[in-house]
C-alpha cells in the first residue's frame, strides 16, 4: 500500500462518524434553514396583519389530521427498517420499507386532493399571501416526500436482491433520518395551516 | 432506547405517545379559546418534534457534534424571527 493509501486509511479509521452519516446530517442542517425561514416569514407576515383565520377554514382539518397520522406512523414504520437491519430480519425490513413508501403515497394521494379542491375554488397561490405560503410550503414538502419515497424505493430494489439487506441494509439509517426530517416539518406545518 | 424484548417493539411506545399528541392538539384546537388554543397546538409541535428527532432520530443517543448541527440551524432561525420581529411588532 503507497502512503497516501495508508494516510487515506488511516484517516478515515480516525472519523468518528461515517462520512454518509455526518453527509445526512450537514444537509438536514440546510433543510432546517430552508424550512426554517419560510416557517418564520409566514409566522411574521401572519403577525403582522390581520390573521388569517378566514383562510384557515378552507383547510380540511379531518384531512390534515389523518396525513398527520400517516406521516407519523410511517415514521414508525421506518425506524422498524433500521430497527429490523439490526437484527438481521429481511423480511421485516423489506415489508416495513413498503409501508412507508406506500404510506407516503397516501399521504401524496390526499395532497393532490385537497390541492385539486382549492384550485377549483379558485384558491391558488396568486389568490393571497396566505395561499402563496401554503402551496409554496406544502408544495415544497410534498417534494421532500416524493424525494424519500424514490430514495426508499431505490433501497427497496437493492433490498430485494439475494444478500441485498445485508450488504445495502445500512443505507435504511440515512433514508431513515431524512424520512424523519420530513415528517418533523409536517408537525410544524400541520398546526399552521390546519389548526392555527 | 432499551429493547423491550424480541417481539415488542421499542419504538410503538413512542408512535403511541405522537399519535395521542397529534389528536390532543386537535382536540384543543377545537375546544380551547383561541390564545390557549394556539399555545397547546405550538407546545404540543414541539413535544411531538423532540420525540421524533431523540428516538427515532436517535439524537438522544448521538455525539455533541451531530446535536449541534441540528442546534446551530435551529438557533440562526430564531435569530432571523427575533430579528424581524421587532420590525413588525414597532410597525404595526
Amino acid at each position: 500500500m503507497s502512503t497516501a493509501a495508508h494516510a487515506s486509511a488511516g484517516a478515515a479509521e480516525s472519523t468518528p462518524f461515517p462520512s454518509a452519516k455526518l453527509g445526512i446530517w450537514w444537509f438536514l442542517a440546510s433543510e432546517i434553514m430552508v424550512f426554517g425561514g419560510l416557517i418564520v416569514s409566514y409566522l411574521l407576515f401572519r403577525m403582522a396583519g390581520p390573521g388569517w383565520s378566514a383562510e384557515l377554514h378552507h383547510n380540511s382539518t379531518l384531512l390534515g389530521t389523518v396525513n398527520t397520522l400517516i406521516l407519523l406512523t410511517s415514521s414508525f414504520t421506518m425506524v422498524e427498517v433500521h430497527r429490523a437491519h439490526g437484527r438481521g430480519e429481511e423480511a421485516k425490513f423489506r415489508l416495513h420499507l413498503a409501508l412507508t413508501i406506500l404510506l407516503g403515497l397516501v399521504f401524496l394521494a390526499i395532497k393532490g386532493a385537497e390541492y385539486t379542491a382549492h384550485i377549483r375554488e379558485g384558491l391558488v397561490p396568486a389568490k393571497s399571501m396566505f395561499w402563496a405560503f401554503y402551496f409554496g410550503m406544502t408544495g415544497l414538502h410534498g417534494l421532500h416526500v416524493l424525494g424519500g419515497i424514490v430514495a426508499n424505493a431505490c433501497l427497496y430494489a437493492v433490498a430485494a436482491r439475494p444478500g441485498g439487506v445485508a450488504r445495502y441494509g445500512h443505507r435504511a439509517e440515512m433514508n431513515g433520518l431524512y424520512w424523519h426530517f420530513v415528517d418533523v416539518v409536517w408537525i410544524f406545518l400541520f398546526p399552521l395551516l390546519y389548526l392555527g | 432506547m432499551k429493547e423491550s424484548g424480541a417481539h415488542g417493539s421499542p419504538y410503538l411506545l413512542i408512535w403511541i405517545y405522537l399519535v395521542v399528541l397529534a389528536l390532543a392538539s386537535v382536540a384543543a384546537s377545537i375546544v380551547l379559546p383561541k390564545v390557549p388554543a394556539e399555545l397547546a397546538i405550538y407546545f404540543l409541535a414541539l413535544v411531538k418534534a423532540a420525540l421524533v428527532a431523540m428516538y427515532f432520530m436517535h439524537l438522544k443517543v448521538e455525539r455533541f457534534f451531530i446535536h449541534s448541527l441540528s442546534l446551530i440551524p435551529l438557533a440562526l432561525v430564531l435569530v432571523l424571527f427575533l430579528g424581524v420581529l421587532q420590525d413588525v411588532v414597532f410597525n404595526r
